[in-house]
């Protein structure tokens, strides 16, 4: 194994050397001594042995990496109580705002070079291009992605279809015919409780994209801003598309389809819901939470069997999140050094990717003959050289899925000759799940800042979303809700909001 | 007033022999001034952001009384600050009240070991925190068949179909108003107490020799002892009204928010829709804003409480 | 007059015997209306199956939701930090209040309202969470047990409570202590504190709970796992698996809610320790004589 890599690295590096020539005298890159980062949960923390990965990062590297790892809740206060006492760290994880609001602040290092002689791009294995240009701001880069960004999918029971046989639904009357039939003809087996067709963490999400949880009902229409294809801004609330979608809301909620309680619905109330046979049909996160929701069904005694639905013709692709990004501070000492070392070696298809995905041999992972969970009915056993993912150190009881970087979600495979062990370590529905949002989905467009923005969007989507939730529930007829929306000041608001973004094309 | 007769050297030599009376008590005082200063006088020199732009990155930009102004003009501010009003001031009074009134009858409880129960029990809620309080009453107050309270009103023949108690602006605020009680009234009862073991147990005594019941007893003893407490908790909750939060951002939902949105979940959401970090500037006029509005209910009770009995709170 | 004060008698000696009897009923229905969202809870946490509305029993008994609370290898670690600041704190905080409180007690003390005024104020007015990090930092308390310890222990909140409570002791009882040559801190630690117990006891109580609850500190001013506290601990695990890209596990939902009756234990244990200085009556003539 450690041949192959070394011949790739040395290709790579082959390769690097070859675009340095081509294009211009690229300056040398020094290795820096030790790099600072600032890291989330979504990297292994002290519990799950970060020990142990670091130690193999600096082996990998012989790089000393000093790190600072806040609890998941408090990460973006943390960073910017270290970003206001002055002492920045050389590498960060930021979500969009902050990478959009800490780019636009001169904190980050303009890495479009770098990343333009990466020895990533070089290699042809980058699937992400689309990716990158998206996290352009101004057609420069500050952060690097290693992976997309994720996003939901419908999840629909086989055994509703079965009970009330039918076939998945492609289109919306489809889509329909089965709510109704979900919610009428008994589809539990249970004649006392009640059923519903769909239900979702309120009838439209706290934030961008907004419609994410309940797509076959907005469909094309949105409550938020959008471009059309001239590259102009307008408010998708005002919209007949949207007006469509409201009248779809408010007809599953008349007929009962939709759970009334969606309003107050949490995302926990919502699954436990799911678990509990109340309904049939969920839109929640590809990838993992395919299986996390079959095992919780399982263990209620019920089926697992989820079909992941494509979206239906209406709806086209489901929407992928922006991810968050890795960015270099501009108090970074040695940048490019930093890129080359940290950023780049990601996804080097090799031993660090490797380290990054699943994190640590023996560890995290193992290839040695080994019996997983002993003594609990999910007791597995591996004989040597079969790969699979360990008990996890923190959480007994459950296994390790993956490190930082999904493998369904990775931006770049593994090098060719070097193993992969994504078929041996992903479960089928997961890997079904991912594959059908990777192929239906499109990146959710983020929509700059102004200064009216700022100003006005607290209340216009407080309004909005109330007016939504009360159209749904029949207390205001369309009408009146367009009345409200222009006599409460939306109507202004929204205006002032769409001129200061077309503002920004000029 | 009297003092200005007497001369000032007087005056002064006197200051100095009382200063050196206590000084025992000024040293004792050091610590507790000592803690102040540093956690509490020190990072308050922060207040100044109030009057700048700060994004915690560049320096701090002076903007004299903007931040104010941007508050003040926000379309829901005015609304969103009567709900906290509102919405806090009522929960300090119902609480309080039904803390005073819980207090009472667990003090008139006979059987010791019912008593401790009954006290350990009425704790308990205090210890979930209000995530996990809003998702089980989300599920008991729900219009569904799994909402145990409109299944019992319609069992008892209260009300003949569901009510949507925290999904309509009618119900919210008495079932908000509800949940606090379960959730901080027992917790509250833990202070008046320990003031009613104060009570000397001779009073009682002779007040039974003199013929009195359990209710005068309960009247014109207990309940006179507990005055005491009783403003000294409201002033100082006044002056955390302008804080309240959390629970209100736990029950709130898109349809309710005409009653709901509190000053605190109101700038939360103005800055979570921004699209950008939030200006701590901003956060900070926010913050001094809410100080002060605190600092005058606190002055005007304690005011009103130097007037009814001659004293304020500290 | 006998005869008109005899039924007056019988009639208050049989209220008498109704009203603990009514009193104990209305606690009973109040216990049972505070347990009803808690036995929910419970229930769910001892239940393997995961549903959503109330369940009187468990559908599928089974502790694996409490074992895996606690096998958790790395509850240890946190269960000691969560003691060690509890314990400090509180300790702090009571010397803090009760000191505070003594001299705030002292009305003819020259500049007594300045300093009782002082300490308002900061209950009031605060710096913002930026400043004090900076001034936590440049004390070189963030990252350490310091940080969650000495700053909540300055609580004017609870320290105007005690101010009460010392309040209540007779003025004589000062004076006499002073005329047999006490100083003030003598006095403190012979008088005030003996007398004070279930103002004590209660006031720990507050701290004490606060402290072991605490994690908005935790959150702010450390960093590093090795010095998490059990509610952190417990935390992680309640919103874990909310995230994205939960690992998730069976019954999430059942380890969930366990974790949240293993945060009302410690305090079911040690309350009733502690409700022993709450009984009624501590006779302060007694103390006089």
């Amino acid at each position: 194994m450690r041949k192959v890599l070394s011949l790739i690295l040395a290709l790579a590096m082959a390769m690097t050397m070859l675009t340095a020539f081509a294009t211009t005298a690229v300056a040398e890159v020094t290795k820096p001594e030790s790099i600072s980062i600032f890291i989330d949960g979504t990297v292994f923390t002290t519990n799950n042995a970060r020990d142990a990965f670091q130690a193999r990062w600096e082996e990998l590297t012989g790089i000393k990496l000093e790190i600072t790892q806040p609890d998941h809740d408090a990460y973006y206060d943390v960073l910017q109580q270290q970003i206001a006492s002055g002492d920045w760290p050389d590498v960060m994880i930021l979500s969009s705002t902050y990478y959009s609001a800490y780019a636009a602040e001169g904190v980050l290092w303009d890495m479009t070079d770098a990343w333009e002689a990466s020895d990533l791009k070089a290699s042809g294995r980058f699937t992400g291009d689309s990716v990158v240009e998206g996290l352009k701001i101004d057609g420069r880069l500050y952060g690097f992605s290693p992976t997309r960004g994720n996003g939901c999918v419908t999840y629909v029971k086989q055994a509703w279809l079965d009970a009330v046989g039918m076939q998945a639904p492609t289109n919306w009357d489809e889509y329909y015919a089965m709510l109704q039939a979900f919610t009428t003809q008994n589809p539990d087996g249970d004649d006392k409780k009640e059923t519903f067709g769909v239900a979702a963490a309120g009838f439209v999400g706290p934030e961008a994209p907004y419609v994410n949880y309940l797509p076959e009902f907005y469909q094309d229409g949105t409550p938020t801003f959008d471009k059309d294809e001239n590259g102009v801004w307008f408010d998708g609330f005002t919209q007949d598309s949207m007006k469509a979608a409201l009248e779809r809301l408010n007809k599953a909620y008349v007929d009962g389809v939709i759970d009334p309680t969606t309003l107050t619905n949490g995302t926990k109330d919502c699954r436990n819901k799911y678990y509990d046979d109340t309904f049939g049909a969920f839109t929640y996160w590809a990838g993992t939470w395919a299986t996390n929701l079959k095992s919780n069904l399982e263990a209620n005694n019920l089926s697992g069997e989820l079909v992941a639905l494509p979206p239906i013709a209406e709806v086209g692709a489901y929407l992928d999140r922006v991810p968050p990004v890795w960015a270099i501070s501009s108090a970074c000492e040695n940048p490019e050094g930093v890129y080359k070392y940290f950023i780049d070696t990601m996804l080097d298809g090799g031993d660090m990717q490797m380290l990054w995905t699943y994190g640590v041999e023996d560890v995290h992972w193992s290839m040695k003959a080994e019996t997983v969970l002993a003594g609990t009915d999910k007791e597995k056993t591996y004989e040597d050289g079969q790969f699979h993912m360990k008990e996890s150190l923190e959480q007994a009881g459950t296994v390790y899925t993956k490190h930082h970087i999904d493998p369904m979600l990775a931006l770049a495979s593994f090098a060719e000759g070097y193993y992969d062990p994504r078929e041996d370590s992903v479960k089928a529905e997961a890997k079904a799940a991912s594959e059908l949002f990777n192929t239906h989905s499109k990146l959710a467009i983020i929509v700059p800042t102004t200064e009216e923005m700022s100003m006005y969007n607290g209340d216009l989507v407080t309004l909005k979303n109330e007016l939504i939730a009360k159209v749904t529930m029949g207390d205001l007829s369309y009408e009146q809700a367009m009345a409200k929306f222009e006599s409460d000041g939306g109507a202004e608001w929204s205006k002032a909001i769409v001129d200061s973004l077309n503002a920004l094309n000029k | 007033m009297v003092s200005a007769s007497i001369p000032k050297d007087i005056r002064r030599s006197r200051l100095k022999a009382r200063i050196l009376k206590y000084k025992g008590f000024y040293l004792m005082f050091l610590p507790v001034l000592a803690f102040a200063i540093i956690f509490h006088y020190l990072p308050m020199l922060g207040i100044r952001f109030a009057f700048t732009k700060y994004n915690l990155i560049k320096d701090p930009v002076f903007v004299g009384f903007k931040n104010f102004e941007r508050l003040f003009s926000m379309p829901n501010f005015w609304s969103a600050f009567a709900n906290t009003l509102n919405l806090s001031i009522v929960k300090l009074l119902l609480n309080t009240f039904m803390a005073v009134i819980i207090s009472l009858l667990l003090n008139e409880m006979v059987n010791i070991h019912a008593k401790k129960l009954a006290q350990t029990i009425i704790y308990i809620p205090h210890f979930m925190s209000w995530v996990v309080t809003a998702s089980v009453f989300q599920m008991l107050f729900s219009p569904t068949t799994a909402g145990l309270v409109n299944q019992a009103l319609m069992k008892l023949g209260v009300t003949t179909q569901n009510i949507y108690f925290l999904g309509d602006s009618k119900w919210w605020t008495p079932t908000y108003y509800i949940i606090n009680v379960w959730r901080d009234t027992g917790w509250g009862t833990i202070i008046f107490m320990a003031t009613l073991t104060g009570i000397d147990p001779g009073i009682y005594e002779a007040a039974s020799i003199d013929g009195c019941g359990r209710w005068q007893k309960m009247w014109y003893i207990t309940l006179p002892s507990l005055s005491n407490t009783i403003i000294t908790v409201l002033i100082l909750n006044l002056a955390k009204v302008m804080n309240l939060f959390e629970s209100a951002f736990v029950l709130q939902n898109d349809a309710v928010m005409n009653v709901s949105q509190v000053l605190q979940t109101y700038v939360y959401y103005q800055t979570f829709n921004s699209g950008t970090i939030p200006d701590y500037g901003f956060t900070t006029a926010i913050g001094l804003f809410r100080s002060v509005v605190g600092m005058l209910l606190v002055l005007a009770c304690n005011v009103a409480s130097k007037r009814v009995r001659g004293r304020g709170i500290v | 007059m006998m005869t008109t004060a005899q039924p007056e008698i019988r009639k208050a000696k049989h209220k008498f015997h109704a009203f603990p009897v009514l009193n104990g009923l209305l606690f009973a229905l109040i216990c049972l209306i505070i347990l009803i969202p808690i036995w929910k809870v419970l229930v769910d946490s001892f239940d393997l199956t995961t549903g959503y509305g109330m369940k009187l029993w468990p559908e599928k008994f089974g502790i694996a939701g409490y074992i895996s609370v606690f096998t958790t290898q790395s509850l240890y670690t946190p269960l000691v930090n969560s003691f060690i600041t509890t314990i400090a704190g509180t300790v702090v905080g009571l010397l803090l209040s009760t000191l505070g409180a003594y001299v705030l007690i002292q009305f003819d003390m020259p500049g007594r309202n300045f300093f009782a005024g002082a300490l308002l104020f900061t209950m009031i007015f605060e710096g913002g969470m930026i400043p004090t990090y900076i001034v936590m930092r440049q004390l070189g308390l963030v990252n350490t047990l310091w940080s969650v310890i000495l700053y909540p222990a300055i609580n004017v909140y609870n320290l105007v409570l005690m101010r009460n409570f010392f309040e209540g002791i007779p003025t004589s009882l000062f004076e006499s202590a002073t005329l047999d040559g006490c100083t003030p801190m003598q006095t403190f630690y012979r008088i005030v504190l003996p007398l004070s117990k279930a103002a004590l006891a209660s006031i720990g109580l507050m701290f004490a709970v606060s402290y072991w609850n605490d994690y908005t500190n935790y959150k702010l001013y450390i960093t590093k796992e090795l010095l998490y506290n059990f509610q952190m601990k417990l935390r992680s695990i309640m919103m874990g698996s909310d995230l994205p890209s939960a690992n998730g596990g069976m019954s999430e939902n059942t380890v969930q809610n366990a974790a949240v009756i293993v945060a009302i234990i410690p305090f079911m244990i040690l309350y009733p320790c502690l409700q022993k200085y709450f009984v009624k009556g501590i006779n302060i003539g007694a103390v006089k004589e």
